[in-house]
């Protein structure tokens, strides 16, 4: 190309190669439009390997048939031990959706440990705070991109998956009647699914803000979701019901056997109620995006820098 | 201080618009002045960033990318950097000293990246960022993750990724840092080659000198804070004005030429047979020499002025800082507290010696 069409200045033979420059004057997509591009690449980024997103949506994935089946094959065997308020017994298909919740909640667990919880500190061990805000990206399209794109990521697992169990429930209603007074159950699982999907895409987050080791990050939120929830699981039967919102499985099981109104007669009958369980979440999620936010910040200031 | 007022004043007739308007800068971290009433107006096509550590060569370049807030104005392709940080970004390229890569990416997916993140549509982006990753000589390994690139590669893909979204202007910093001897010839001649044929300007920030004397045709040399001088790098190697220290080569017989300028009141320093250095006295034109060559029955070859080394011209300028932030704060010190001014040409802490060993 370079011998068709000389370049207009002479270059050392090796050196110089062109392609043929023109100057750009096309119009620039808005600054306002960044963390659309950020959270396009987080999401692009995960794909690329197999153990770190395709893992657990396979996981997810074979949760819902699993539970998919079930409910088609054993629809009517009743559970015994789990009713209704009014204290008709729940059958099988009654019941795969919160158990399913358990396991979605163990495959929302292993993505973000392989992704969430090592997301930020991976761009402050990189460099790559230097090579953001030396552009047109500001402190907030950073924040807002990295947590869109995980959660767009995390709603693949936990809410897509209750959603399709919650479709499929209404697909095997009886009757039309049947139909209509389970119908509820779709927004029922959507709201579970969008606070489980903030929560398991926030908290991992925030705790990859907290040092720059993406290891150190990932330890320290396997930690935190096993052991102290573990603690506050304990603290909960032994004392303090209150204490098990803590644990952000716990909050989440107890929303979700709320939201369905599925009563527990036998075992473990008192869980979490809605508004502690709302209020941990959220609080849970607020935190975290605070400390993103304030760790972007201060990286936002000290990042770019001249000869040492 | 004077240099920058200099440079200011002068401007350069070619340049319609100047690339960088400083005026009273100032940058304090708490107790720590970073930048102090730095006033400056930049021009030319290749710039040279000079000066040591803790000069406030970083501090400059964030205050320029509107990414810190302080005091005074600062300007960049015309743009208040305080008010139009972000444009400014999109209009300049930035390729750091650091390492500043995302993990797992390929070169190609990292320049699109920037590119995108420049606002360039993303088919836009792809095709520049190939463009820009051939230019820069990374040719078919520019598909391959840069976790396994060399360093020479690495500094490659840096450059690529700071031209992707076709910047005005770009603020290199280090780009030879780790480079073999082949390399950083390579990279100095596409650091040469870029404003003609991408017609965009260069802020080289370095330590490398030699660097600095081979491609660059302007520079700021900064120290403590200030700017110790802004302008073309002829003007920094000849700032003392009238060409009084001559160069002068002769077919033979330097001696005898020697001997009839010294007989006029000049200084001579005889360097071979075919040539010497003369230092004129005052209110003498370089007239003198060939009038004297002519006397003495000497064939004059060539004659030129003598120049400082770029590293002679970098350490006088970085004295006369220390001395003038030296004097300044006595002067503040001793209003404060009654006592004398001391001494404006005592030497102070830190030398010339001193910055050019940290600076090296």
């Amino acid at each position: 190309m370079s011998e068709a069409a000389p370049a207009p200045a002479p270059a050392p033979a090796g050196t110089i190669h062109d392609l043929g420059y023109k100057r750009y004057t096309g119009a620039r997509q808005a600054t306002s439009t960044r963390w659309q591009v950020i959270a396009r690449n987080q999401i692009a980024s995960v794909w690329k390997t197999w153990w770190r997103y395709k893992l657990a949506l396979g996981f997810a994935v074979i949760t819902t048939f699993v539970f998919g089946g079930l409910m088609f094959l054993l629809q009517e065997r009743e559970v015994n031990g789990v009713a209704f308020p009014s204290g008709i017994v729940a059958t099988l298909s009654d019941l795969a959706l919160p158990w399913a919740m358990t396991w979605y909640m163990r495959a929302a667990f292993l993505l973000s440990l392989t992704i969430g919880s090592s997301v930020i500190a991976r761009d402050m061990q990189s460099g790559a705070f230097t090579f953001y805000f030396a552009r047109s990206v500001r402190p907030r399209d950073y924040v807002i991109g990295k947590l869109v794109g995980m959660l767009a990521i995390t709603a693949t697992i936990m809410l897509a998956g209750p959603l399709a169990l919650a479709t499929a429930r209404l697909a095997l209603s009886d009757s039309a009647e049947h139909l209509l007074r389970l119908l509820p159950i779709v927004p029922k699982a959507l709201a579970i699914g969008a606070l489980g999907t903030l929560a398991f895409a926030a908290v991992p987050l925030g705790f990859s803000a907290l040092l720059g080791n993406p290891r150190h990050t990932m330890a320290l939120w396997a930690v935190y979701y096993l052991v102290v929830g573990g603690m506050a699981y304990l603290l909960a039967r032994l004392m303090l019901n209150g204490a098990a919102a803590l644990d952000i499985t716990m909050a989440l099981e107890g929303l979700t056997y709320d939201l369905l109104d599925i009563v527990q007669i036998r075992g473990r009958s008192k869980r979490v109620e809605i508004p502690m369980a709302v209020t941990s979440l959220l609080v849970h999620a607020t935190v975290a995006i605070s400390i993103v936010a304030y760790r972007v910040r201060r990286a936002h200031l000290e990042g770019i820098g001249g000869s040492s | 201080m004077m240099g920058a007022m200099m440079g200011a004043m002068m401007g350069e007739p070619g340049d319609a618009r100047p690339l960088i308007e400083l005026g009273g800068l100032t940058k304090r971290y708490g107790a720590i002045t970073a930048l102090s009433a730095v006033d400056a107006v930049v021009h030319g096509s290749i710039i040279g960033l000079l000066g040591p550590n803790g000069a406030g060569k970083s501090t400059l370049l964030k205050c320029l990318l509107g990414l810190i807030p302080y005091e005074g104005s600062a300007k960049v392709l015309g743009l208040l950097s305080r008010a139009h940080g972000a444009e400014i970004r999109d209009r300049v390229g930035y390729m750091p000293e650091q390492e500043a890569f995302l993990s797992g990416m390929s070169a190609v997916e990292q320049c699109t990246y920037a590119g995108e993140l420049s606002g360039l549509p993303r088919t836009e982006a792809m095709q520049r960022a190939h463009a820009a990753l051939y230019y820069a000589g990374l040719e078919e390994k520019r598909y391959q993750p840069i976790d396994g690139y060399s360093t020479g590669m690495k500094q490659r893909v840096k450059l690529a990724q700071a031209l992707v979204h076709d910047p005005e202007l770009l603020f290199l910093d280090e780009p030879t840092n780790g480079l073999d001897p082949r390399s950083r010839a390579e990279m100095l001649e596409l650091i040469l080659d870029l404003p003609a044929r991408r017609g965009c300007a260069i802020v080289l920030s370095t330590h490398l000198l030699p660097d600095v004397e081979r491609v660059c045709d302007h520079a700021v040399i900064m120290h403590n804070g200030r700017v110790g001088f802004v302008g073309s790098i002829d003007e920094l190697r000849g700032v003392r004005g009238r060409d009084v220290e001559l160069v002068v080569e002769v077919k033979a017989d330097a001696a005898r030429l020697a001997a009839a300028l010294v007989a006029a009141g000049a200084t001579c320093e005889v360097i071979s047979a075919v040539a010497l250095h003369v230092n004129l006295p005052a209110s003498a034109t370089s007239g003198l020499v060939f009038e004297r060559a002519r006397d003495a029955g000497v064939q004059i070859r060539g004659l030129a002025p003598r120049r400082e080394t770029l590293e002679a011209a970098f350490l006088r300028v970085i004295g006369q800082t220390t001395a003038t932030t030296a004097t300044t704060a006595t002067t503040a010190a001793a209003t404060t507290a009654g006592a004398p001014p001391p001494d404006a040409g005592a030497p102070a802490e830190g030398g010339p010696l001193a910055a050019l060993k940290e600076a090296s």
